[in-house]
């Protein structure tokens, strides 16, 4: 094979090129290919995937993307373009070196690389222009580890219809992708709730005709038109694990090029299933029993993928393999998934109890307990160290009496004396300590977290950032020793930084994705139980006034956003009353509650009072011509104080706000005093409305108005 | 007695008024017996000694006739007022004093080879508040008379969710009811993660209850139908808590929700203890106890093959009447009958008592009812000819019914029709369908 040393074939206009002209014959015999996309697209390993791209993070101390490799070679896989963009000198690096590099490889390894990759659409959309690929492909992440037989699967995928080039007109529908999924059931931990997926699919054609994450979901809805087909048997499932392994037909590259709004897989699933009846694409779906694949797309995903293979669950891929034939890479196996490597010294009295990997040359102090962990090469742990479900890499260097647990601990990262780490995350070079304890779910890094915000809005879809020009700009900063300790090096990251952009791929908390919506649901069902036998009759009644305030707090985001005039908002205001059949007094009051809870809606529940006030009155300074039109005579005003009290009795930390609330419509002329005055000494209807009436705010404001009221009758007076 | 049997044979047969504006559906012929026999006679296979017929005054003493001499069930027949519009709820909830055990309700239309212990097995093993039976939908391949074509899709399809075992019933909506979506509740699909959803089900109206459900009916008047409202009811319950919702209930409501306990709360302490204490489980993938708790179950027992049949469209009783003659022993003609030795008689015709078939006619697939007279050269397929019809010379009828007392004059010749009580169709008149 010419191109078996893997040089960009950019140059080479394609090794496809050829292949087209191929006949039916040929097709058959042409070598399975694979595109291995080497890039997430997303910040999840932020920020170590700032100094290393994340198919180059080492799991169980080999780098992810030999993994994927290795899957795709076993599976009889010949010819693999592996796509890198962020950080791709590293990873053309670490592939040369690799043994899928060499003469004898089995599967061909070509890499292709440019910095203009954004999405996984673009890399398919350059496979389309290059003509890659000739008959059906794997899509892979870097990220993938699988064991997986892909052999079945691409049988199935081929027995589907597919589009040949003799008869593209003959099949109506054809069959353009297969994903392939594992059964595993719900609340298995590789399973994270974030790619938690709902499939419902035809039980004999195996065909995908709806597609969802469920994420934040608590209802799954199903639209009536999928049901429509032939079939009378569907299944919905939700114990299926996207392997993210993907058999393509390659039309998907076409198809890909042709709807260039499709970013991710999720997009272009979606797209496909929505235009299934106009175009007739259809994707199939194959299901594996007993093959494990999953794909390291967070941290979750990272601890739950090593503690697999480190208990073997993704043989023949285990640690002592050494499947990619490195030097140094050996180690043994013994008792209880115990890993050693080469010259790896155990202090007297350590005990190392289960699911242990330890690389080569590591050295181990003395009454050391290590469990459920992977440790790299030529790192040095101190005497009582305590080590649980801790990811080590290399060179790191534990003193003595630290304690670590269920945390990730990048190359070089120094831990001092008896430093305490419970869920954290250290970056490169970080050190920390000595004597402290990390809050849980912190990332220390050596890049500010300033920096970030500094960088070039244009590069956040890609794994990091370009960070050499950026090393000018980082000013010396300097670490504080309440966040890592006294000679610590390293900045505390935040956890809540939110940018709000792809989907809603955001930064979660670190290790936090925890299924505790058990809770909550059980509300929703007592609220749909509620409804469910007594209310079928009337229920369109009562939701008349929900569905208003829905349409309303519509119409005022709409205000908002294409700054449209209040006179009009009370257009449709009115509109949507006569629309509603609801009563002025029903206006008011939601009127008033969808204004109060505005600011929520646009920030989230978590908003603080300070925020909340500052955003509010600037809506009410807004929209005071219309409270204006409907707030006339005095009971219009009582509504809106009973409204406005309601509301706030349901968010008690946001009674500071309430006085400003106040104070403002007075001063808008909303609210007379006098009304007020009313308010405040009448309406208590509950404990809970007297002690919202002995806020002190609250009562310094009554106070002032009474005093407005004494000087000004005064002045009448005169 | 585990169970107590409820025949439901009040119903109008509002879906094929030709034929039960003369006579009342649950006496209805099909292979020349009441349509009524047949779950009766079901019942009695399966052992039950007493039966409580729920039924209209106007069939009422035809089906004390037909229950005394036919089968030896002992009867207990509660008149219903037809015009009274109660569903088959409400007709439970009127014979509430007569319940004292669990039920089996069976709807008299339904004509089935069902191994019931299947049904009722399920409602046993698993301590069910309610199983039923499903059958595959059956196309209909005869032609209907009066319909041209095919009638489809006219019909709302049920969509029906069981669980991997196909046992467990966990959705159950008719199409009507669905908007745009197919809302299920992620709650469900963590319990249950693989739902089949079918929807080439036909629900045979076979129900086993127990008998807090009777109660719960008493308590809750606004259901009035079995399939159409406490069947979806229950199903949903299966996944609804019971304990938050005391709290926060006004009064009439905390009542209720206490009868939903008490609907549940079926399992004795003893069973309990046997479920703690034994590694069954009725779901696998989770570690959760059998049933996650829920003491609300629904099961349904979905027949693969067989048959059922509900006889509730003229389709379904033109079909049932080719099949019928599968389902009891007696010889298809009728001893009583006089058949003349050189006409033509099919193997697959059932002939009632006293007819009389005289030479040269032919009789094929067809299902002739008592003291009804064919004469010479008549050729009769597939069809259905009712009591006391008379079919003169020389007449075709193909695909027809012909309903008690008409008559058919000489050399008619009648195709996919279907004639009314006491009609003459005149000689020579050439009747097709339309």
């Amino acid at each position: 094979m010419a191109g078996r040393v893997g040089k960009p074939s950019r140059s080479s206009g394609g090794p496809g090129g050829s292949g087209r002209k191929g006949g039916e014959q040929e097709e058959e015999e042409q070598p399975l290919q694979a595109v291995l996309v080497a890039d997430s697209f997303n910040r999840r390993f932020f920020p170590i995937s700032k100094d290393q791209p994340r198919a180059l993070l080492p799991l169980a101390n080999v780098a992810m993307i030999d993994y994927t490799l290795e899957f795709l070679t076993s599976t009889g896989v010949q010819e693999t373009f592996v796509f890198c963009c962020w950080m791709s000198n590293k990873i053309k690096e670490h592939l040369l070196k690799s043994k899928w590099c060499r003469p004898t490889s089995p599967n061909v390894v070509r890499i292709i690389t440019s910095d203009l990759y954004r999405s996984l659409g673009d890399v398919l959309r350059d496979v389309d222009a290059k003509a890659l690929v000739r008959s059906d492909f794997i899509l892979v992440y870097g990220d993938v580890v699988s064991n997986i037989d892909v052999t079945q699967a691409l049988q199935e995928h081929r027995s589907y219809p597919a589009l040949s080039r003799q008869r593209r007109k003959a099949e109506k529908n054809i069959s353009v992708m297969t994903m392939i999924f594992k059964q595993s059931s719900p609340g298995h931990k590789s399973r994270c709730e974030e790619d938690d997926i709902i499939v419902a699919m035809d039980s004999k054609t195996k065909r995908v005709l709806h597609y969802q994450r469920t994420q934040g979901l608590k209802k799954l809805q199903f639209p009536m038109n999928i049901f429509h087909s032939v079939s009378d048997e569907f299944e919905i499932r939700y114990d299926l694990l996207d392997c993210h392994i993907s058999i393509c037909s390659p039309q998907v590259a076409e198809l890909f090029t042709d709807n260039f709004d499709y970013q991710t897989r999720n997009d272009f699933v979606r797209g496909i299933l929505v235009n299934e009846e106009i175009l007739g694409n259809q994707i199939h779906l194959y299901v594996t029993m007993d093959g494990y694949g999953a794909r390291v797309s967070n941290l979750l995903m990272y601890d739950a993928v090593s503690s697999d293979m480190v208990r073997r669950w993704i043989y023949p891929l285990t640690p002592e393999a050494n499947f990619t034939d490195r030097k140094g890479q050996e180690c043994t196996h013994s008792r209880h998934n115990v890993y050693r490597g080469a010259g790896v010294s155990l202090g007297h009295g350590s005990h190392m109890a289960e699911n242990v990997l330890i690389g080569r040359d590591t050295s181990i102090g003395a009454n050391c307990h290590i469990s459920n962990s992977v440790i790299g090469s030529n790192c040095t742990i101190g005497d009582n160290v305590v080590l649980d479900r801790a990811y080590v890499w290399n060179g790191v260097h534990i003193a003595s009496g630290a304690v670590i647990r269920q945390s990730v601990l990048c190359d070089g990262v120094k831990v001092k004396e008896r430093v305490t780490l419970n869920r954290q995350w250290l970056c490169l070079q970080v050190v920390v300590g000595p004597d402290i304890s990390l809050p849980e779910g912190t990332v220390v890094s050596m890049h500010h977290p300033d920096e970030e915000d500094e960088e070039d809005e244009d590069e956040f879809l890609s794994d990091g950032a370009d960070n050499s020009s950026n090393q000018a700009k980082t000013k010396l900063k300097a670490f504080s020793a309440a966040e890592v300790g006294a000679e610590g090096k390293g900045y505390i990251w935040r956890p809540v930084k939110q940018d709000d952009t792809e989907d809603d791929e955001l930064v979660q908390c670190l290790w936090g994705l925890v299924l505790n919506d058990q809770n909550s649901e059980s509300e929703s069902e007592v609220s749909e139980d509620s409804n469910d036998l007594d209310s079928r009759g009337m229920s369109p009644e009562l939701d008349d006034v929900k569905v208003f305030q829905t349409e309303v707090l519509g119409t005022l985001q709409r205000g908002m956003e294409e700054n449209i005039s209040c006179d009009n908002l009370v257009l449709e205001i009115n509109s949507l009353k006569y629309a509603y059949n609801i009563t002025l007094k029903e206006v008011m009051q939601v009127l008033m509650r969808v204004v109060l809870e505005f600011p929520f809606q646009q920030q989230g529940p978590q908003l603080a009072a300070v925020q909340y006030c500052a955003l509010l009155l600037r809506l009410l300074k807004k929209w005071a011509p219309v409270f204006r039109n409907y707030v006339k005579r005095a009971p219009d005003q009582m509504d809106c104080l009973e409204s406005l009290e309601e509301f706030f009795l349901e968010h008690e930390t946001h009674w500071g706000a309430m006085v400003k609330v106040l104070m403002e419509l007075y001063q808008l002329d909303i609210l007379e005093e006098e009304l007020i005055m009313r308010w405040f000494s009448d309406g208590v209807t509950s404990a809970k409305s007297r002690q919202l009436r002995k806020n002190p705010g609250l009562l310094k404001f009554i106070q002032w108005l009474e005093e407005a009221e004494d000087e000004s009758s005064e002045e009448d007076g005169q | 007695m585990e169970l107590q049997a409820v025949v439901m044979a009040a119903g109008g047969g509002s879906r094929m008024m030709d034929l039960t504006y003369s006579i009342p559906k649950p006496l209805l012929p099909i292979g020349n017996k009441p349509l009524i026999w047949y779950p009766l006679s079901l019942l009695e296979r399966v052992g039950f000694e007493e039966v409580i017929v729920i039924t209209t005054k106007e069939a009422q003493k035809e089906v004390q006739k037909l229950l005394l001499t036919e089968t030896k069930l002992k009867p207990d027949i509660v008149c219903v007022q037809e015009d009274a519009d109660m569903g088959t709820a409400d007709a439970l909830r009127h014979i509430q004093q007569k319940i004292k055990t669990d039920v089996l309700v069976v709807s008299c239309d339904l004509i089935t080879d069902a191994a019931l212990h299947e049904v009722v097995d399920l409602f046993r093993v698993h301590n069910a508040t309610l199983s039923m039976l499903m059958s595959k939908a059956h196309e209909f391949t005869e032609t209907v008379p009066g319909q041209k074509g095919k009638k489809k899709a006219g019909e709302q399809r049920d969509f029906v969710g069981v669980d991997d075992s196909g046992k467990r019933l966990l959705f159950m909506a008719n199409e009507a009811d669905l908007d745009e979506d197919l809302v299920i509740r992620k709650s469900i699909m963590r319990r249950h993660p693989r739902m089949h959803i079918k929807t080439g089900l036909v629900d045979a109206h076979l129900y086993c209850l127990k008998r807090s459900v009777i109660d719960f009916l008493a308590e809750n008047k606004s259901i009035s139908s079995i399939r159409g409202e406490l069947v979806p009811c229950l199903v949903r319950k299966q996944f609804s808590k019971f304990s938050s919702l005391q709290k926060n209930k006004e009064e009439p409501n905390q009542n209720m929700k206490k009868k939903d306990n008490h609907i549940a709360s079926a399992d004795d302490d003893l069973l309990e203890l046997a479920l703690n204490r034994s590694c069954w489980n009725d779901h696998r993938g989770d570690m959760c106890g059998a049933y996650h708790g829920g003491k609300l179950r629904c099961y349904v027992h979905i027949m693969e093959e067989g048959m059922c049949y509900r006889v509730n469209t003229l389709a379904a009783y033109i079909e049932a009447n080719r099949l019928a003659s599968k389902l009891f022993e007696e010889p298809a003609i009728h001893p009583s009958a006089v058949i003349s030795e050189r006409s033509v008689v099919g193997s697959d015709s059932i002939i009632g008592t006293y007819c009389q078939i005289a030479e040269k006619a032919s009789v094929k697939r067809s299902t002739i009812g008592a003291s009804t007279t064919i004469k010479e050269k008549a050729k009769i397929t597939n069809s259905i000819i009712m009591n006391g019809v008379t079919i003169e010379e020389g007449c075709n009828i193909q695909g027809s019914v012909i309903c008690s007392h008409a008559t058919i004059c000489r050399g008619a010749d009648i195709k996919y029709c279907l004639v009314g009580n006491s009609q003459r169709v005149e000689a020579e008149g050439d009747q097709r369908l339309p």
